[in-house]
């Protein structure tokens, strides 16, 4: 139920999904039958200590990785059985990525880095434009928009991945530790602007963190320990 | 295009790997050009011509009197032939295997008559090392340094020419030695002679010629001139001097160019390796980024195509490099050629000159492109196999 009272819509469904990766000779279960619901327009944080699982289970919403078992559903479709090059066709017009080591292109600007996820939309050079400019502007960092990464403060290349994050409307955002690599007013400052961009544009967010701001800032928290979800 | 130089190190080392091996490319395909036109003129310009015209089939039998399946009207005939495309000049030649005395010396040989007034402006490259052609001297002969070793002579010296055998009456005549040449190709010197054509066709008995050499604006002519002669004198085979020289020429050509085809693709193996260093060193660091991208919706083609992009354009920037400064050696340094010592079975040097061509140069530039993108496909596919979650931990 959303806060209006009114229903809130599934985005993701996930349904006994276990995931287990080979680490030399053994094997290990990084989650074991994780059942979840996640609301459109949410801002859902999934929290535990590290190895936990939060980072596998946020990678299998990202379709980044597939379960060992169960099912991953993305408005209704299951998307833990689609092909490679639909889960990249996927991930392009509906997910959008924050990471915490930021992984920006160094040999472009703050402009050029988020406008290089429009380049292939077939956009007129005048409307990418405008809705970089947009969206830096969205995430207060407008000015820098010429700097290249290393000329920048670890805020600010946060706020420009951020930006890229939502220059193409994502459904969803999924940030993996987002503020970790930042000091504490530069992490509040930018999970500020992460819940501003989720209460404005209504998308949804979904951290793997164990940041307390986001955890208070959070709609819900879901913590996960020895890759179960804790009730 | 800001990526190629990203790592300025790695770039820098990559492309210095493409120019040299670019460098050492056309140069070592300037020498190979030099080397093959040098022994081509020799060839052309001391003995055969461009080719020559027979009879049809008159090369592929024996006779006992071989100039009855000569050419008749041999005036006439030149006269014809002076019209086809490409044509410089025309030269009747007639065999004449004999025995030379000289005193108590006897030395058996095969010569030719040739007309010695026309042939001195074009065949220019018979190496005299004493005297010279007899030109209009009636009764002049040159011969192989061996010959004249044999018979113990020197120009100025006389010299009897005996030919018949078998049922043929022995005809002989005096002639005096104008000069003694050096081809470098042993087996010729001791054996080859020439007088003038009269006198060998008055020994023969016959106004026939055996053959005529032909002199063609340059040896890329002779596809065009053997066409038009077989429909204007379809009588006559023309046969181009590779094939006349097949033993020493068409085999030493072919000897030489796998020699330099497997050297080449040492030169390009050597400069793959270079790229491969230098382009996997540069994958691996975006392996992390390789991992955003692919998050991010972008397909492994895509990325490929990236860095094959870039990696062309890294060849293309050496390549231009390589040849810039393959150029300025040849121009330079090189300039006079290099001194190379007599080849197997000959006894004259040659000095080659780096003969440099637009076409050659393409080459490079397209080996040097094709050889940097190889180099990167590896590398590629294989960052972009790693799962994308691992990919993103990278460091």
């Amino acid at each position: 139920m959303g806060a209006n009272g009114v229903r809130a819509v599934t985005l993701y469904e996930v349904q006994g999904v276990s995931h287990r990766y080979a680490l030399g000779r053994h094997s290990v279960d990084a989650l074991r039958g994780v059942d979840l619901e996640v609301a459109a327009g949410e801002f859902l944080a999934i929290a535990g200590p590290s190895g936990s699982g939060k980072t596998t289970l946020l990678n299998i919403l990202g379709m980044l990785e597939r379960p060992s078992e169960g099912t991953v559903r993305l408005d209704g479709a299951n998307v833990s059985t689609l092909s490679e090059l639909q889960r990249t066709r996927l991930r392009r017009e509906r997910i959008g990525f924050v990471f915490q080591a930021f992984h920006l292109i160094p040999v472009l600007t703050a402009f050029e880095n988020v406008e290089y996820f429009l380049l292939k939309r077939n956009l007129r050079a005048e409307e990418a434009r405008r809705r970089v400019l947009a969206v830096l502007e969205a995430v207060g960092i407008v000015g820098a928009a010429g700097q290249r990464p290393n000329e920048m403060s670890g805020g600010q290349r946060q706020r420009v991945a951020i930006a890229r994050a939502m220059v193409r409307d994502p459904d969803v955002v999924l940030a993996d530790e987002p503020t970790a690599a930042l000091d504490g007013a530069t992490g509040l400052a930018v999970v500020s602007l992460m819940k501003r961009l989720n209460r404005e544009r209504g998308v949804t967010f979904v951290f793997a963190t164990h940041d307390p701001r986001i955890l208070a800032a959070a709609d819900r928290v879901v913590q996960i320990e020895d890759g179960r979800v804790m009730r | 295009m800001r990526n190629v130089f990203r790592n300025r190190r790695h770039s820098l080392f990559a492309l210095a790997s493409i120019a040299m091996g670019a460098t050492g490319l056309l140069v070592f395909m300037g020498f190979n050009r030099g080397t093959m036109d040098q022994y081509r003129s020799d060839t052309v310009r001391s003995r055969w011509g461009h080719g020559q015209l027979y009879v049809r089939g008159y090369r592929d039998s024996a006779y006992t009197r071989p100039w009855e399946k000569w050419i008749e009207d041999s005036e006439a005939v030149m006269q014809r032939v002076r019209q086809l495309p490409e044509v410089v000049d025309v030269f009747p030649r007639v065999g004449i295997p004999a025995v030379l005395v000289a005193g108590d010396r006897t030395v058996a040989g095969q010569g030719e008559g040739v007309d010695g007034v026309r042939e001195a402006r074009f065949f220019d490259q018979l190496n005299y090392i004493e005297g010279g052609d007899f030109k209009d001297h009636p009764s002049g002969i040159v011969m192989g340094q061996g010959i004249a070793e044999a018979l113990g002579v020197r120009v100025g010296d006389d010299v009897q020419v005996v030919t018949g055998s078998g049922n043929m009456p022995i005809r002989r005549v005096t002639v005096s030695v104008t000069g003694v040449f050096r081809t470098g190709i042993q087996e010729f010197d001791s054996r080859a002679f020439r007088i003038p054509l009269a006198v060998a066709q008055g020994l023969l008995r016959t106004d026939r010629v055996e053959a005529l050499a032909i002199a063609l604006s340059g040896s890329t002519a002779w596809p065009a001139f053997a066409k038009a002669a077989r429909t204007a004198l379809p009588e006559l085979e023309a046969v181009p001097f590779d094939e006349l020289d097949k033993v020493y020429y068409r085999h030493a050509v072919d000897w030489l160019d796998a020699q330099f085809a497997f050297i080449k693709s040492i030169i390009l193996f050597m400069v793959f390796l270079g790229i491969l260093n230098a382009v996997s060193m540069t994958v691996v660091e975006r392996t992390a980024e390789i991992g955003m991208l692919r998050a991010n919706g972008e397909s492994r083609i895509e990325i490929a195509i990236t860095h094959v992009v870039e990696a062309a354009a890294l060849g293309l920037l050496g390549g231009c490099l390589g040849l810039l400064s393959g150029w300025a050696l040849a121009l330079g340094p090189l300039r006079h050629g290099i001194a190379m010592p007599p080849a197997p079975g000959l006894t004259r040097g040659l000095r080659i000159v780096i003969a440099l061509g637009f076409h050659d140069a393409l080459e490079v530039l397209t080996l040097c492109i094709v050889t940097s993108i190889a180099g990167c496909l590896l590398p590629v596919w294989r960052t972009t196999r790693i799962p994308i979650a691992q990919a993103l931990r990278h460091a």
